[in-house]
């Protein structure tokens, strides 16, 4: 899988069509992965989504007693193995994140594959895919290195300088899964 | 014909024991390109796919859309006609609603004369179906009595394009150039929540430098990502339209060349704009001066802008007003007609654009024609194949239908893909019309707060189970294709106004077997007319991702940009508006101080009645709620999520408060989309605008307290 998932906070509209269409992809049970939040509903209507990392050396794997959180070959971090989750929960207090979900009726844990089943393929997922505002943008990673650096010049042109308080704008993180 | 279209290199995911088929959304004016899968086994409806290579919606959808198929196999569907009968409905058969239909029609007219039945339609329907509803109004029925949803929606973008450019098509230009825009004006749209898919081209146009102005009493999501938001109170739009042309005229941003060789009415504009000062249009609107001088300098200095605007200024007793004026601000910068440039309202209903043009209108006859326009009643009486006397006059606006009632003139009705039991202003006074009635006959798909007035409930099918054409946002024609055929014994409006021709003995008229059939007579009803479809194929359609009206004959490619050579006029040139500054139907008073607007949330969709059903969206959002200023909540010691009791002059609801500064101190907002006692349209104001008769829903005075 050479692509890779793309935040822009600040794009979310707070729509939560990524939730909607989460629900849809195969495998996921009509149960949504993904979060959207407000930051401060009282200040602003804005939101941001906030999807599984899909972290090189992944906590959540690392703190299951029952190595139920397999790791794809592309580096896709799964939702737990039924036969193997026991339902103890540490992965949902070890992700730094707070991603993974716990569901209380089937007591096992599920979390964002990254729509495995379609990434597999090379397709987008669905979060990913309906995104209106592409918050969420599936992409090759030499575009997002790209959209790293127009970034930086757009504010140029605006006459901003980076400060040591938003000097993230400039050099915004981006998250998911490559391989070189 | 293909099922399941896409272009080479795209990938989707097929499932297996699966198929898709190609559509679009069911609800709003995006109409973002879908596919459905469908289970080959079972024949149920079971998902969607994006379409990503619909180049206006690039497989982009909002919460709505990924939803909407899950209306179709729905457990609550109605799956039989229902009569009722000691005020309880009772399931029946085709035969027994029918008769009874024939019976109480034909003794209504009988009695009354042939005017006292009417229809009341909606622009969720096809093209197709939207033709009919005129059509059957007027021959199978033979009343003049026929209007429809739209003028709560669109009525007023239509008057307004009409007296300004001559021809009302929603945009001027196509989507996809907004990506290469300079500048948005956006007035009284909500864009990100209720046509979220229009966002990507919008980020794009951003991505590249472009700015936006927003003008809306709330920072909604669309207002949140400005360059300047306007946030006037509601209701002093043509004041703020007026100022900026104030401004562009001042500071020399005027384009003359374009102004003298295609426009008409300049000095006028200039004498009635000398006024609006910054100073006086801050008073009225509310807005600083310095916001305004901002907008005002980059609207002007944009080699390339789209003046955009949706229900904030057309919901208004000077909707009209408004979108003339606005229009005008497009035109004193020379940008309609151009590349990336132009001016577009956005079309709250999937097909609010093509349903409006067809002749479901009170005044219209399809292709835009004009029922007093003795030649257009004679070009399509020819084509319908009846005498030209024959034609019954003009009607009334939707809500007027209901003083018909009140004044004992309308004796049953027939309402078709709409909700107005919630859609409408001033519910109260909807509701005991509704009662009113001798008869009322329903077609839906669901028990709507509507349909539960019925006396015959008929079951009609969703948009998956029926094909045909609607028109986008942009003018876009393009293709609905049945996904799976009719739940239990649900049939298709056009076979509902077919059957109940027949039953009124005028089923000649109406010989279609199949929507093909009916969309030849339409394409030949417009041919000619302001909106010619005449041109427009299904193949075409298929072929080039759709085709922009007018589209007069089959080897014209269509129009996708309007208005380049000249305007729709007599003379071909545009008409500025100089309009005086005239407040609200309502101002805040000592007893009721504050203004209450309406809108719409991102996860419901008009009345609700589907969107209401989909769990997704009702676990987003299950109930209305009031959202106010924390210092006017403060004032009332109301804190998040407390009752609040609100009243105006018309009705009265308790909700709870939403609190947030998003929103004018002096303003509350109450989403539409609930019924009964969760409907604000108890509250709205049902004054009309002069020409379009479209409602004022967007402004009334209200008082509230903590309840
Ligand atoms: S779909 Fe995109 S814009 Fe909508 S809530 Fe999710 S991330 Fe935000
Ligand atoms: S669930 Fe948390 S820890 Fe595990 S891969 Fe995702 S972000 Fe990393
Ligand atoms: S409701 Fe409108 S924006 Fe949302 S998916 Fe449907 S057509 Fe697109």
């Amino acid at each position: 899988m050479k692509k890779v998932m793309y935040l822009e906070f600040e794009r979310c509209i707070g729509c939560r069509a990524c939730q909607a269409a989460c629900r849809e992809c195969g495998g996921h049970d009509m149960k949504e992965r993904n979060y959207v939040e407000y930051i401060d509903f009282t200040e602003s209507r804005q939101t941001f989504p906030m999807l599984c990392m899909q972290c090189k050396d992944p906590a959540c794997a690392k703190v299951c007693p029952a190595n139920a959180i397999q790791i794809t070959e592309e580096g896709v971090v799964l939702s737990a193995m039924e036969e193997k989750c026991i339902g103890c929960r540490n992965c949902t207090f070890g992700c730094p994140f707070g991603i993974p979900k716990f569901d209380f009726e089937e007591n096992k844990m599920y979390k964002c594959d990254m729509c495995y089943d379609r990434t597999k393929h090379e397709i987008a997922p669905m979060c990913a895919s309906v995104c209106p505002s592409d918050a969420i943008r599936f992409i090759d990673h030499e575009e997002m290195m790209e959209l790293r650096r127009k970034r930086t010049q757009m504010n140029l042109i605006e006459g901003k300088k980076p400060s040591e308080n938003d000097k993230w704008q400039y050099v915004p993180e981006f998250f998911g899964v490559y391989s070189d | 014909m293909t099922q399941f279209v896409v272009k080479p290199g795209v990938k989707n995911l097929h499932h297996e024991g699966e198929k898709m088929i190609t559509t679009h959304c069911c609800y709003c004016g995006m109409q973002c390109g879908m596919h459905i899968r469908v289970n080959e086994r079972t024949g149920k409806v079971v998902g969607v796919e994006p379409r990503y290579d619909w180049p206006v919606t690039m497989g982009k959808m909002c919460p709505k859309g990924v939803t909407a198929y899950q209306t179709v196999d729905h457990p609550e569907r109605i799956t039989k006609p229902l009569i009722k009968k000691n005020g309880e409905f009772v399931e029946s058969s085709w035969e027994e609603a029918l008769d009874l239909i024939e019976k109480n029609f034909k003794e209504i007219q009988n009695k009354h004369g042939k005017n006292a039945l009417s229809v009341f339609g909606g622009v969720s329907m096809t093209n197709e179906k939207c033709y009919l509803v005129g059509k059957y109004a007027r021959i199978a029925l033979g009343t003049r009595y026929v209007d429809y949803n739209g003028r709560f929606c669109m009525s007023s973008a239509a008057g307004g394009f009409m007296k300004t450019l001559g021809i009302d098509r929603g945009s001027t230009l196509p989507w996809p150039e907004l990506e290469h825009t300079d500048c948005f004006f956006m007035a009284g749209s909500n864009t990100a929540e209720c046509h979220p898919t229009t966002i990507q081209w919008l980020w794009r146009a951003r991505d590249k430098g472009a700015k936006m102005i927003v003008a809306d009493p709330r920072e909604t999501p669309t207002a949140r990502i400005a360059d300047v938001h306007l946030d006037l109170k509601a209701g002093t739009d043509s004041a703020l339209a007026n100022g900026m042309m104030h401004l562009l005229i001042k500071e020399g941003y005027v384009d003359y060349e374009y102004v003298n060789e295609r426009c008409n009415n300049f000095s006028e504009l200039k004498e009635a704009v000398e006024e609006f000062t910054p100073e006086y249009t801050s008073k009225i609107t509310g807005v600083s001066i310095e916001k305004l001088i901002k907008a005002a300098h980059i609207f002007g200095r944009s080699p390339r802008s789209v003046v955009m605007f949706a229900r904030g200024v057309e919901q208004q007793s000077k909707g009209v007003d408004n979108v003339c004026l606005y229009t005008s601000m497009a035109l004193l910068r020379g940008q309609i007609g151009k590349f990336a440039s132009g001016v577009a309202t956005f079309t709250g209903q999937g097909n609010g654009q093509g349903g409006r043009e067809h002749g479901q209108k009170a005044d219209a006859l399809p292709g835009y024609r004009k029922i007093d326009n003795p030649d257009h009643v004679k070009y399509v009486s020819n084509v319908w194949g009846i005498d030209p006397s024959d034609m019954p006059e003009a009607g009334v606006s939707a809500y007027e239908m209901f003083d018909e009632i009140q004044a004992g003139k309308i004796k049953a009705m027939h309402v078709i893909c709409s909700n107005p039991a919630v859609s409408a202003p001033n519910n109260h006074y909807i509701w005991d019309g509704f009662n009113k009635l001798d008869f009322m006959v329903v077609s839906d798909f669901f028990l709507s707060e509507t349909a539960e007035f019925a006396d015959v409930v008929l079951p009609a099918t969703t948009w998956a189970e029926d094909e045909g054409t609607t028109t986008n946002l942009e003018g876009r024609v393009i293709r609905i294709r049945k996904v799976k055929d009719p739940i239990g014994e649900a049939k298709t409006d056009w076979e509902i106004m077919q059957l109940i021709a027949e039953r009124m003995g005028k089923g000649k008229f109406f010989p279609y077997k199949n929507v093909p059939e009916i969309y030849e007579e339409f394409r030949l009803a417009s041919k000619g007319g302001k909106a010619d479809y005449y041109g427009i194929t299904y193949e075409k359609i298929e072929k080039n991702d759709g085709v922009f009206w007018p589209c007069p004959s089959e080897d014209h490619p269509g129009t996708p940009t309007m208005f380049q050579e000249s305007f729709g006029t007599p003379d071909g040139r545009a008409n500025l508006a100089a309009v005086k500054w005239q407040e609200p139907a309502e101002e805040p008073t000592d007893e009721y101080p504050h203004t209450l607007t309406t809108g719409r949330v991102v996860f419901h969709y008009l009345s609700g009645t589907q969107t209401r059903r989909t769990q997704f969206l009702m676990e987003k959002c299950p109930e209305p709620y009031v959202e106010m200023h924390p210092n006017l909540a403060a004032y009332y010691a109301i804190s998040d999520g407390n009752n609040v009791y609100l009243e105006t002059k018309r009705g009265s609801m308790t909700v709870k408060a939403r609190i947030t500064k998003a929103i004018r101190q002096d303003h509350v907002f109450i989403p539409y989309h609930w019924g009964k006692e969760l409907s604000v349209n108890k509250l709205t104001n049902p004054a009309l605008d002069p020409t379009s008769r479209m409602p004022e829903f967007k402004v009334c005075a209200v008082k509230l307290m903590k309840a």
